[in-house]
């Protein structure tokens, strides 16, 4: 087992065994820090291979009104909508895939966008759906008859979906299917791809479907957790910090959206305990981050080899060399 | 000799022009041909609707005696057949192994779910695969550059790794495109021994060409384009002297 693993373990046994403990604001960062990491992890199964979507709030939106109209409506179990809603984005996600994934560069990234204005334009224009006030008193789910309206309860439902759909997202980049997807980051490695065998379109479609799969559940969970949804939830806000986090924290690997997120996120709802200053400092920390650490926060360590490096070699080189 | 690729008849127009007019040969298992002429008469396109990035406006490609005009670039492949592109194209950021990888593509199973578990079957077979891509990368002297990213390697390496790729396709006809242009003498040779040698043994070689001296001194046959029109087809000791061939080349005199 090496260090990785064991501070993982350790990491997990904590976040099952602490909440106990915890204040519910402490367990309300919690949530949504986990919500959070699928929502940017998910995107990162697009960002890999070189798509940027300015509209991933849309699915998250479609599989929280759908879990939401299920259960207000027609009395479902949120247990169901919770799939229900899934289902429903990734089907969307696959036709609009069909189409948007031909696009490269602001055209596909306009496109989602486009298409996430539209969802929440008809869910807002719809009564049924729930209108401008969208939709309250939306149920938390139940276990054995309870019904989770503690932050206790709720944190272990989105822990428990959240960890394991960060295993799956994880793993995914280690399948033949994840690696294929590397191949398919421009119009010209495309072609390559072709010439190899390599049927894009087919892959690039499922990889969003993906993608949108997890953006859905977890928009379900979350709408579940808020007990309300609207029109202006989900929005192109929603989306961009989404991009943010896969940007601050790196697209290197696995690791950086999962970072950016839970830092971002955490930040963030101290911030906005203390106000609107969240957009802000997301807009601050994404600068600096740009500007100085291109690769996104998972360069760190990389960097740090560097200036050892660096300050190693200085120190070895003569004085007169230094100088000059 | 079998033919393994077929060209009938293709004509393609881009609007009002005519990039290819009718153009018609046939290549035999294991033959290595010389597609040849000069700038704009066409090889590239016609590169392009045999391996399927762009269809003809009529006429037909067969391989293997099957009929693959309707076909995809991917299902091509599949049919065997495989290209390296006029401008060196790799996947840039991936090791030189992994773009090898990708290349094996078309004799992957896919295995999602012990890919997603991890199992030791999966794990075992992935070291197969990563061997039989080493094997390439040997075969063509670039053993040394495995775990280089292929992106940030001189021409000459990349060149040599583009021809990797397509040949982990095991293909029966690979299409190169210009594989020494652009290269210094020395590796320019290097890579048309290696085309005339390793490669040559595993398939058949169609091979778009500028340089007159390389295509007489490898090739078997040469097919001469000019304005999208087949105006040679024969061996390439002849080229010089055929009258068409010098015209295209160095231009009619026009005198009075």
């Amino acid at each position: 087992m090496s260090v990785k693993a064991a501070a993982l373990a350790v990491l997990l046994v904590a976040l099952v065994a602490l909440p106990p403990l915890a204040e519910p604001y402490v367990l309300h960062v919690a949530i949504v820090v986990l919500i959070n990491a699928v929502y940017a992890e998910a995107l990162y199964v697009i960002m890999r291979m070189g798509y940027l979507s300015f509209g991933h709030a849309g699915y998250i939106a479609l599989g929280a009104y759908t879990s939401a109209l299920l259960a207000t409506k027609l009395g479902v179990s949120p247990w169901l909508g919770i799939l229900a809603g899934a289902c429903v984005a990734a089907g969307f996600a696959w036709l609009l895939g069909l189409v948007t994934l031909k696009l490269r560069g602001i055209y596909f990234s306009l496109s989602v966008f486009a298409f996430a204005e539209v969802v929440n334009a008809v869910f807002r224009a719809v009564d049924a759906f729930g209108g401008p006030a969208g939709i309250a008193n939306v149920p938390r789910p139940s276990i054995g008859g309870v019904q989770l309206n503690g932050h206790l309860g709720f944190y272990y439902v989105v822990l428990a979906a959240a960890v394991m759909s960060l295993l799956f997202l994880y793993r995914l980049a280690a399948t033949r299917f994840g690696f294929t997807l590397l191949a398919l980051r421009t119009h010209d490695t495309e072609a390559l791809a072709e010439s190899v065998g390599i049927a894009s379109a087919r892959h690039k479609t499922l990889a969003f479907v993906i993608s949108c799969f997890f953006c859905g559940l977890m928009g379900a969970i979350h709408c579940h957790y808020l007990r309300f949804v609207s029109p202006f939830v989900f929005t192109f806000f929603f989306s961009t910090d989404l991009v943010i986090f896969n940007m601050v924290g790196g697209l290197g690997s696995f690791w950086g959206p999962l970072a950016g997120s839970v830092l971002l996120t955490a930040l963030g709802e101290q911030l906005f305990a203390a106000g609107y200053y969240k957009s802000l400092v997301y807009a601050l920390v994404l600068l600096v981050v740009i500007l100085a650490l291109p690769g996104g926060l998972i360069q760190l360590p990389r960097m740090r080899e560097a200036w050892a490096a660096r300050r190693l070699r200085l120190a070895k080189a003569p004085v007169t060399a230094v100088e000059r | 000799m079998t033919a393994v690729l077929e060209v009938h008849g293709i004509t393609k127009q881009f609007g009002g022009l005519t990039a290819l007019d009718q153009v018609t040969f046939t290549v035999g298992e294991g033959e290595l041909v010389g597609l040849v002429g000069p700038n704009g008469a066409g090889k590239s396109t016609l590169f392009n609707i045999i391996a399927g990035a762009f269809p003809p406006t009529r006429g037909k490609v067969l391989l293997g005696g099957h009929d693959v005009t309707d076909l995809s670039s991917h299902d091509r492949a599949r049919h065997g057949i495989a290209r390296t592109f006029q401008q060196v194209t790799l996947f840039p950021e991936l090791s030189a192994l992994d773009n090898v990888l990708q290349g094996l593509h078309r004799h992957i199973p896919g295995r999602f779910l012990a890919g997603l578990c991890g199992t030791s079957a999966y794990r075992r077979e992935q070291r197969q695969l990563e061997e039989r891509a080493e094997g390439l990368l040997g075969a063509l002297g670039i053993e040394d550059h495995r775990d280089d990213i292929a992106g940030e390697q001189p021409l000459g390496i990349q060149k040599l790794l583009t021809v990797a790729v397509a040949l982990a396709t095991d293909p029966t006809v690979l299409l190169l495109d210009e594989p020494a242009a652009g290269l210094a003498h020395e590796e320019s040779t290097r890579m048309m021994d290696l085309v005339s040698t390793v490669i040559r043994r595993r398939c058949t070689i169609v091979l778009v060409e500028h340089n007159m001296r390389i295509v007489s001194r490898y090739c078997d046959r040469a097919v001469v384009l000019h304005f999208g029109q087949k105006i040679y087809d024969g061996p390439p000791g002849k080229l010089t002297a055929d009258q068409r061939v010098v015209d295209a080349y160095l231009g009619v005199a026009e005198l009075g």
